[in-house]
């Protein structure tokens, strides 16, 4: 029993790690309509520069802050270069360029720190006890910091003129034209905001696993995928409880079938789910909707 | 000056078995159009079916003592058994797959891969895991006694095999059956309003491709002679990818081009250690050249798709109509001129 509520404890935090990354990628898919291949690698360069900027003295809240902003800033100048001179070209120039992208920024990372693992600069945390059960402090404060991240997401979606104007943008992108919505650069935030996001997951991805290589991202994208996939790609609800299930999936599957086979099982749940329910669990809302309906 | 033709042997072998591979994706994505992310595993399904085939059984006097499974079978039975090994993966993979389409169809191939990546790294029964399979006999090596005079002799080989891959490849195009993929390809609810099974084409399509890709992997088991799960990682798959779009979707002489193109500059990357500024930087850092490599094969694939996509030699179509593969389906096509 306690190795099973032990199991929850990591399925939740590993869920939560997923669905911050998992919102971010959703999230610039409801909008541009593709899935950006180069994804996973944000989370790697916002890891590495926190890591770059602890080693160069800084404060690890303050050089997370910092590498943040860069997995924002990156993802747009990613975007506005390589991306959006191709957006009429049919889904395959996408795919392929996200990929080129993916192993150019894999392979910097790569000649700049080398490829042996670095270890994610945190301090050290005795964890909490309850009963038979360790709850440890890092995977609350992933959790928490998750959850500040997606209540931040909905604020953004409902409440704020940017939001309104991605979800129009997202809904009908020729009617949001019409309107005298300015689709460009509602396109340039919501990569801004995407890679933001990725960025947090960076952070949070590489803390909960102690250490980094330059493949961190690139082997998370598929989880990420799957999580976004399960709940309904574009719907941001939709990916956080994806990423809920698989994030407990990935765990209780490692706990109690293989270690080896669990990061098979989540792309094994990804399959299933695109032949049952292409549109995920939640057909609807989609993110036109996210928010409530205003 | 032999160190340079040995050079030039082995360059040319590997964009051989690039070629196949090549041909193999030309005619999933090509021909087809349809977009395989995970063709790896294709590949690696080839590979491996080709050492377990070739290996010497337990109880055979050659048996060296490394692995319980092998069937000692000759080479050629090898060659059909990684075709057909290879084109059972794909069979499976598209009856799973071929329905989606776009960015799921490239997605869940990948996811797939990964899945038989993780399959074939944990069942070290068959794979030995992360210690590889070595050594794996080689076709018609004890016909010469000096180690580069067969590398000589295999690139002949490998020549062979390639020239089989592209008359397959050119025949099924040439074929009523390709002209029906074509069809598909370029407007599916069209070819289905004239009653072809469209399902069943780009299913037939996909596992001619996987029988590619298995013979490719026979060749490149025969090569070196080993074989180990770290080399058929996703890197492998956009390699494919390159060669296709550098040579020019849908032409098969071209994506054979494509894939000498392809491993050309992946060789020339071996000369930048002369450069100095660049050999000081490879000094402290083991890992610099090999992701300079990666670099130049990234940036290739967004500048190949950005500025040529046709590739080198276009696919040429029997009508004046050339339709842009690239462009956004829901443009308008140009009204097609019939000849009186």
């Amino acid at each position: 029993m306690d190795y099973f509520l032990q199991t929850i404890v990591y399925g939740l935090a590993t869920g939560a790690v997923i669905s911050v990354a998992a919102v971010g990628l959703t999230l610039s898919f409801g909008v541009t309509g593709f899935i950006n291949f180069s994804y996973g690698e944000i989370l790697t360069v916002a890891a590495y520069t926190t890591y770059a900027l602890t080693q160069a003295g800084m404060a690890l809240p303050l050089a997370a802050l910092i590498a943040i902003f860069m997995g924002g800033v990156v993802t747009f100048l990613v975007a506005r270069g390589f991306f959006e001179p191709l957006r009429d070209r049919g889904p395959l120039a996408l795919l392929i360029t996200g990929v080129g992208v993916a192993f150019v920024i894999q392979s910097l990372v790569q000649m700049a720190f080398g490829g042996s693992p670095k270890p994610f600069p945190l301090p050290l945390m005795t964890p909490w006890q309850i009963g038979e059960v360790y709850i440890p402090k890092l995977q609350v404060i992933i959790l928490v910091l998750a959850i500040v991240c997606m209540i931040a997401v909905h604020a953004l979606l409902r409440y704020t003129l940017m939001g309104r104007t991605m979800r129009a943008a997202a809904s009908n992108d020729a009617l949001a034209k019409l309107s005298g919505l300015n689709t460009r650069r509602i396109i340039g935030g919501t990569w801004l905001v995407s890679g933001l996001i990725a960025g947090l997951g960076g952070v949070l991805l590489a803390s909960s696993q102690g250490n980094m290589s330059p493949t961190l991202g690139f082997n998370f994208l598929l989880v990420v995928f799957a999580a976004a996939m399960l709940g309904g790609i574009g719907q941001p609800y939709g990916a956080m409880l994806g990423a809920l299930v698989i994030g407990l999936g990935i765990e209780f599957g490692a706990a109690y079938v293989s270690a080896d086979y669990s990061q098979a099982l989540a792309f094994g749940v990804l399959i299933v789910v695109l032949l049952v329910r292409p549109s995920g669990f939640l057909g609807k809302p989609s993110l036109a909707t996210a928010g409530g309906a205003s | 000056m032999t160190g340079w033709l040995l050079f030039g042997a082995f360059v040319l072998t590997n964009a051989l078995i690039y070629g196949i591979l090549a041909l193999g994706l030309n005619t999933q994505y090509g021909l087809a159009g349809q977009a395989n992310f995970g063709f790896v595993a294709l590949f690696a399904a080839g590979a491996f079916a080709t050492t377990l085939a070739v290996l010497p059984p337990p109880d055979s006097p050659e048996y060296v003592g490394t692995y319980e499974i092998g069937f000692g079978l000759p080479w050629g039975a090898a060659l059909l058994v990684a075709a057909a090994t290879a084109g059972g993966v794909a069979l499976l993979m598209g009856l799973v797959c071929l329905r989606l389409g776009g960015h799921y169809l490239a997605m869940v191939t990948f996811a797939m891969a990964q899945v038989f990546a993780s399959f074939l790294a944990n069942e070290e029964w068959i794979t030995k895991g992360q210690f590889g399979i070595s050594p794996v006999p080689q076709p018609l090596r004890d016909q010469v006694d000096e180690a580069s005079t067969y590398i000589y002799l295999y690139l002949g080989l490998a020549a062979v095999v390639t020239l089989v891959a592209y008359i397959l490849a050119e025949r099924a195009g040439r074929s009523p059956f390709g002209r029906v993929l074509r069809g598909i390809r370029e407007d599916e609810v069209a070819a289905r309003t004239l009653g072809k099974a469209a399902g069943a084409f780009k299913l037939k399509a996909f596992v001619l491709g996987g029988v590619l890709a298995g013979l490719a992997g026979a060749v490149w088991v025969g090569s070196i002679g080993a074989v180990h799960v770290g080399q058929f990682i996703p890197v492998v798959t956009f390699n494919v990818w390159l060669a296709v779009l550098l040579g020019g979707v849908g032409n098969n002489r071209g994506v054979l081009l494509g894939a000498l193109l392809l491993v050309l500059i992946r060789e020339s990357t071996r000369f930048l250690e002369g450069v100095p500024f660049l050999a000081d930087l490879a000094a402290s850092n083991a890992s610099f050249l090999p992701s300079l490599r990666y670099v130049i094969i990234g940036l290739a694939l967004i500048l190949v798709v950005r500025f040529a996509p046709q590739g080198v030699l276009p696919e040429r179509l029997r009508k004046r109509v050339q339709p842009d593969l690239t462009a956004d389906e829901s443009a308008p096509v140009e009204p097609v001129q019939v000849k009186a």
